[in-house]
Parts: C-alpha cells; sequence; structure tokens
C-alpha cells in the first residue's frame, strides 16, 4: 500500500509563505495533478512530498508511516524533473541503472574495475541490465541505450527520465511539470503515453503542470492550488462542472469562463436591468457574481438575455468561438457555436444570447460558491 | 566560413573563372596569419635553429656543433640537477594545488554568502606579485630570526619532542630551509602551492557553477545517501573539462617556476643546485651568461614538455571528458 496523506503542510522561505496549510490524501494507485498558475507552490509542495525540501510545519506519510524526517533517498519515490537532469557524462544505460545500482550494490562492488570482481557484482549486474532493458523496451528507447543524453532529441530525454523513474518499484511517482520542455504536437503524444503508462504500471503518480488541458487529460483527481492552498480538489468533470470557487471556475476550462455581475433586488435576481428570477432568499447577498461557461450560451432572436456585437472570431473547425462585446456594459463573453451558425455571427454582427439558468455557476463577490442561491432559482419556475 | 562558402558557389556557378573569392579570403586572412608568424613561428624557428650552434650574443658569426648541446643536457649532472629539480617541483606542486583548489571549491560553493570571504582570501597570493612575497616568505624563513623557526623553538620541552622532526630540530638546530639542500625545493614547492591553489580553486568555482542544481536532487532521489556518492555522480563528471584545464594550466605554470628561485638564490639556482628549474637555468645559460646556443637547447625542450602536456589535454578533452 502506498497511498499519501500530506497534513497541513507548511513551508516559508524567510518572510514569503509559500505553501499556506496544504492538505491532501492520495489513494494508492491514483493519477492526481497539482494544478495552478505558476509560482503558487506546486513544485515546492512535490518536492517536500520527495524529500528534498523540509516542510516549515506539517506531516507527510506514505503507506501509512510517517516520513516527514526521512531523506528523499530512504522515501522510496521516484521523480522526474522538468530539466530531466540526466547524468550527461553517462549513457542512457547507465542513467537507467543508477537507480538500481545505488539501492542494490555495496560502494565497493559499484567501483569500476575492481567492483566487477566482487562476489555477488555479476549477478546483481546482469539483473540490472535485465531491467534496463524491460524499462527501455517500454518506452521504447532500446535503441538508444548506448547514446549520451546530449545525443538525443528532447522528446527522448524526456522518455530516459522516465524509464530512470520507473526502473525500480516506487511508491509513488513524482512528475514536475514534465511535458513542458516538448512542442505541442509531441507533448499531446506524451499525455496519451504517460496515461496509458499509469493505466499499466497501476502506480501512485503525482503530476504538476500549470497546463490545466494535461490536468483535465490525464488525471483522476485534479487539486487546482493557488497562491499556496488547495482551492479544491476532485475529479476533473467536477472541477469544471461544479467548482467551489471562481478562481477554480477562472482557471480551468479553455476559453475561459464568462462572469456577469448578478444582484439581488429585494427578492429579484437581476442581470443587468433584467429579473431573471424572483424567488430568492433575501439572506442571499445583495452582489454576487454568474459564472456561463462559453457552451451554456446560445444565438437567439427571440427574447435574448443579453445582446452584443461579434468583435472577435476563432474558427477551430469543428467548432466556432466568437467574443461578443455586450451592450449592456461593454464587457466580453465567450460563446461556443457549431461551424454552422457561422453565418451569423460575421464581425460586427448584431447578435442575441440566451443562457439556461441551470447552467450557470453562482459566486459571491468575493468568490465563493453560492450553492444554495443556485438551488433556489433553478427549482422555483421561472419568470423572465 | 562566409568566404568559404561564397567560394564554393562562385565555383559551381562559373566553373572555369578565376578564383577572386578565394583569393579574397587569402587577404582577410593574411594580417592574422603575418601576425602568428612573425611574433609566435618565427622566434621559436630560431631558438631551434640556434639551439644547434654555439652562437653568443654580440659574436660576429658561430659555428654549428650538431647535436653537442642536447648531448650536454643529458650528460652533464648540472642538468640531471635541473631535470630533478624541474619535474620535483612540477610533481608535487600539480597534484597538490589541483586538489587543494578542489576542496576549497568545494567547500566555499557550499558555503554561500561567507565563501566570498574565503575566495577573496585565497586568492591573494594570486594577486600579490610573487616577487614581494617572496621577500616575505625569506624573512619568516630565516634561519634564526625568522618567524617559522622561532614558532618552531616553542615547542621545544614540549610533549611535540616526541616526534623526531621536533627532537632533531630541538638538539642539533631547526633546518636552514632556503639554506639546506634537503629542504630548499620543497619550501619552493610549498610556495608555489600557496600561491597557486587559489587561482585553481577560482577555476573550479566557475567549473561548480555550471552543474545543474536538479542533478544534484536526481541524485539523492535516485539513492546517493552521502555527499561522497553525490560528489562522485554528479560533481566529478561535470568538473571535468574544467580538471583538465587545470591540471593544464597548472603543470605549464609549474614548468615556468622561476620569480620565487630568482628571488631567493640570485646566484645559481639553490643550495648545490638543489632548485635549479628548467626556467632558470635559461635564464642563467642564455641571459646571464650568453650561452645562447644551450640556452636555445633547454628552451626548446621546455617547449617540447609544454607541447606534449597541450596534447595530451586535447586529447583527453576531445575522447574521454566530451559529451
Ligand atoms: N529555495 C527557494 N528560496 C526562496 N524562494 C523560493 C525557493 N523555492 C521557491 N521559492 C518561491 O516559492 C514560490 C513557489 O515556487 P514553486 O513551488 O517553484 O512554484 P511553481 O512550481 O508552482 O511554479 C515562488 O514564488 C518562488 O519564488
Ligand atoms: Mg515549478
Amino acid at each position: 500500500m502506498s497511498d499519501l496523506h500530506i497534513a497541513s503542510v507548511t513551508k516559508h522561505f524567510g518572510e514569503t509563505s509559500v505553501l499556506k496549510g496544504v492538505t491532501l490524501d492520495v489513494k494508492d494507485g491514483e493519477f492526481i495533478s497539482l494544478v495552478g498558475p505558476s509560482g503558487c507552490g506546486k513544485s515546492t509542495l512535490l518536492r517536500i512530498i520527495a524529500g528534498l525540501e523540509t516542510p516549515t510545519s506539517g506531516t507527510i506519510a506514505i503507506g501509512g508511516a510517517e516520513v516527514t524526517q526521512l531523506r528523499a533517498a530512504d522515501r522510496n519515490l521516484s521523480m522526474v524533473f522538468q530539466s530531466y537532469a540526466l547524468y550527461p557524462h553517462l549513457t542512457v544505460a547507465e542513467n537507467i541503472a543508477v537507480p538500481l545500482q545505488m539501492r542494490q550494490m555495496t560502494a565497493l562492488q559499484r567501483l569500476p574495475v575492481l567492483g566487477g570482481i566482487l562476489p555477488g557484482a555479476r549477478t546483481h549486474k546482469d539483473d540490472i541490465a535485465q531491467a534496463v532493458r524491460h524499462a527501455a523496451e517500454m518506452l521504447e528507447i532500446a535503441a538508444l541505450l548506448d547514446r549520451k543524453p546530449g545525443q538525443l532529441s528532447g522528446g527522448q530525454r524526456q522518455r530516459v527520465a522516465l524509464g530512470r523513474a520507473l526502473v525500480r518499484d516506487p511508491a509513488a511517482f513524482l512528475l514536475d511539470e514534465p511535458l513542458s520542455n516538448l512542442d505541442a504536437k509531441l507533448r499531446v503524444q506524451t499525455r496519451a503515453e504517460i496515461a496509458e503508462l499509469h493505466r499499466r504500471l497501476k502506480a501512485t503518480f503525482i503530476y504538476v503542470t500549470h497546463d490545466q488541458v494535461e490536468a483535465m487529460t490525464m488525471s483522476d483527481r485534479i487539486a487546482v492550488m493557488m497562491g499556496g492552498e488547495i482551492l479544491q480538489c476532485a475529479a476533473p468533470d467536477v472541477i469544471y462542472e461544479d467548482p467551489d470557487d471562481i478562481r477554480v471556475a477562472e482557471f480551468i476550462g479553455s476559453p475561459k469562463i464568462n462572469v456577469l455581475p448578478l444582484e439581488r433586488n429585494g427578492s429579484a435576481l437581476m442581470l443587468f436591468d433584467q429579473v431573471l428570477n424572483s424567488h430568492l432568499s433575501t439572506e442571499s447577498p445583495k452582489v454576487m457574481q454568474m459564472g456561463l461557461r462559453p457552451e451554456a450560451l446560445q444565438l437567439t432572436q427571440s427574447k435574448p438575455h443579453l445582446t452584443g456585437r461579434v468583435v472577435h472570431l476563432e474558427n477551430l473547425g469543428s467548432e466556432v468561438f466568437a467574443q461578443v462585446a455586450l451592450d449592456s456594459n461593454g464587457s466580453r463573453v465567450t460563446l461556443r457555436a457549431m461551424p454552422a451558425q457561422r453565418h451569423r455571427l460575421g464581425l460586427g454582427a448584431q447578435v442575441g444570447l440566451s443562457f439556461d439558468l441551470s447552467a450557470a455557476i453562482i459566486f459571491d463577490a468575493g468568490g465563493a460558491r453560492l450553492r444554495h442561491v443556485e438551488g433556489a432559482v433553478t427549482c422555483a419556475p421561472e419568470v423572465a | 566560413m562566409v568566404v568559404l562558402e561564397s567560394s564554393v558557389a562562385a565555383d559551381v556557378t562559373k566553373p572555369k573563372t578565376d578564383n577572386r573569392p578565394a583569393r579574397a579570403g587569402w587577404g582577410l586572412v593574411a594580417p592574422a596569419l603575418a601576425l602568428m608568424v612573425l611574433i609566435l613561428l618565427i622566434p621559436i624557428i630560431v631558438a631551434g635553429v640556434l639551439s644547434f650552434t654555439n652562437y653568443s650574443l654580440g659574436n660576429a658569426g658561430f659555428d654549428w656543433i650538431g647535436l653537442k648541446n642536447y648531448e650536454r643536457l643529458f650528460t652533464r649532472s648540472t642538468y640531471e640537477k635541473m631535470f630533478v629539480a624541474t619535474f620535483t617541483y612540477v610533481v608535487t606542486v600539480v597534484p597538490i594545488s589541483v586538489g587543494l583548489g578542489l576542496g576549497a571549491a568545494l567547500l566555499v560553493h557550499s558555503l554561500g554568502r561567507i565563501g566570498d570571504i574565503y575566495k577573496t582570501i585565497y586568492f591573494l597570493p594570486v594577486m600579490a606579485t610573487l616577487l614581494a612575497m617572496a621577500i616575505a616568505w625569506e624573512f619568516m624563513l630565516h634561519p634564526t630570526i625568522g618567524m617559522v623557526n622561532r614558532t618552531l623553538e616553542m615547542a621545544c620541552g614540549t610533549w611535540f619532542e616526541v616526534i623526531p622532526f621536533f627532537a632533531g630540530g630541538c638538539a642539533d638546530g631547526f633546518p636552514l630551509w632556503l639554506g639546506d639542500r634537503d629542504y630548499a625545493i620543497w619550501v619552493v614547492c610549498f610556495i608555489g602551492i600557496w600561491q597557486g591553489f587559489g587561482f585553481n580553486m577560482v577555476l573550479f568555482l566557475a567549473g561548480l557553477t555550471s552543474v545543474h542544481r536538479e542533478l544534484y536532487h536526481a541524485a539523492e532521489m535516485d539513492g546517493a545517501r552521502s555527499g561522497w556518492e553525490r560528489f562522485w555522480l554528479v560533481t566529478w563528471p561535470a568538473l571535468g573539462p574544467t580538471t583538465v584545464f587545470v591540471v593544464t594550466i597548472s603543470c605549464i605554470r609549474a614548468f615556468q617556476v622561476f620569480d620565487t628561485i630568482e628571488a631567493f638564490w640570485p646566484q645559481g639556482g639553490g643550495p648545490n643546485k638543489s632548485a635549479y628549474v628548467m626556467m632558470f637555468a635559461i635564464f642563467e645559460k642564455g641571459i646571464q651568461q650568453n650561452l645562447i646556443g644551450i640556452g636555445s637547447a633547454i628552451t626548446m625542450l621546455f617547449l617540447l614538455f609544454v607541447m606534449f602536456l597541450t596534447l595530451i589535454q586535447r586529447w583527453l578533452v576531445e575522447r574521454k571528458v566530451h559529451y
């Protein structure tokens, strides 16, 4: 069992507080992504899990045993670094063999010439060569085993780094933005391969990325981090459809979610000067925000909730994203339309937009989710 | 490169025309080539030619004496002493100053802010003129009033006398250092190390800054528990090119040792010629005694050593530490 418990971990670098109490449970075999904008402390958290950094407070436990005081080499975790961190003087085979040599052979056995004649060294060597070959075949880099890292492309180096991580059987794999140095096409391909690898190994993966698409496509669960805190940790569809915080809603999803101001006037819910619903409890806050995904907006001619002018179009072939400047306050919303509707979306065209209130995600002025307001407005019969 | 490429292009398009671009290329290279021949190659060739003669500066002519100068180098006991002194110096100073330089660099590198102070202190002897420092050392090493022997004498009468060196020193007096033929070359070696390792340290420090920090973390994750293991796995291989360079530079500097010996023993190269190194021999024969022929012969030999070292360095850089 190698489940992981991170309990109220904080980290300060001098005066600056980088992690402000992070708690996270990772189940055995789970693929969990830490996603957030750069500088939010993802790498720091991963390095604390790895043991390369000590937390200011809080504890880490792996498989039920506390490891907070244990050094990185003794935690049985593997890590893939953003820069790959391959040993430049060793061949690919030697690079992959390092973790095994360091753990299975004594310092004497590792000596270049003398080590070879010591008892046991032979069998160790054969076992290690076997394991290296196996890992290389799994990653399809068997043909590269004799090359030095300097002779490899970025994608190949990335595989070697993966090979070095999976050649032994660690409690968990930690990956720190492993795809960020690859070009877009290779990134998509490697993304699928890492997900595949996870399914095959059934091991625990903790995957750090600033790219929400990577997180959405690969993970069992996503932990969205911002400003040194985990805002929400849930399955990708939950994070997308049911965010707890407006920052989560804004970070996940591309194009970004549309945010419109709402107001409560007595028991009426107002969007600009329109009543959307009049059954609101008077305890709800006066000022609110409404999040609407681009796909929640529809083009309409009769009784539009919003009207505006198309100011920008992005045609992706299978779908069209249009930015519409609203007549009410000039702010822009993004709409997702089907290619068939393109003729209505010429630049500068006047359009009407409507939406289903049940698709709206409502937050208070500070950004916290207001589920009870949503409940009230979707259950009650609509007036508007 | 550009010149070459354009000349190729010209050849392809107009196969039979004059090769003007090539000539332009030579014209552009000419100044550098001329300077190189003039100030590097000609003096060496002249010295090579002179090493087969008995020329003295001011003489109208000279006689060809064939290999006599070289024969002398390998038969006379003075020159045997020269080789012994030179190789003793090189073999002692190079490994120790490189080792100390590396050790100091690793320590200073691990210190952070305070390291800068150490860096400055260790680098001081490099910046100071060796001639001036030699005078200071001469004072300190004076047999009777020097700081070194005064300090050693304080150990007399204490348990230090168990050590044979102190026992002998207290009974018969401590060594004369610069006046003692058993100690003279070692004192010179010591000063060479003292003066040179700071320079090596700075070179190693430059090498250390280029080691990627994540490599140490990777080594730690891979199970390298001790600093020693991480040193062998990451630091030492990364310093390979630096080390080759430092060793070569140190060797050449060691072969060139001169000013300490000139400052300590202006006449003669140490007691019983025990510190009669090559550079000093060149200076003494070629300049002081105006025996240009033999001086040139030693110079040629000196160049041979340096050339040999440089070739080894090139070979190592290309074969062993290249990645
Ligand atoms: N060793 C360190 N010393 C001081 N500040 C650090 C150190 N490591 C990281 N930080 C700071 O911590 C913050 C988070 O860093 P990091 O975890 O690398 O962010 P992320 O990986 O999410 O981009 C950054 O503002 C960074 O400047
Ligand atoms: Mg990072």
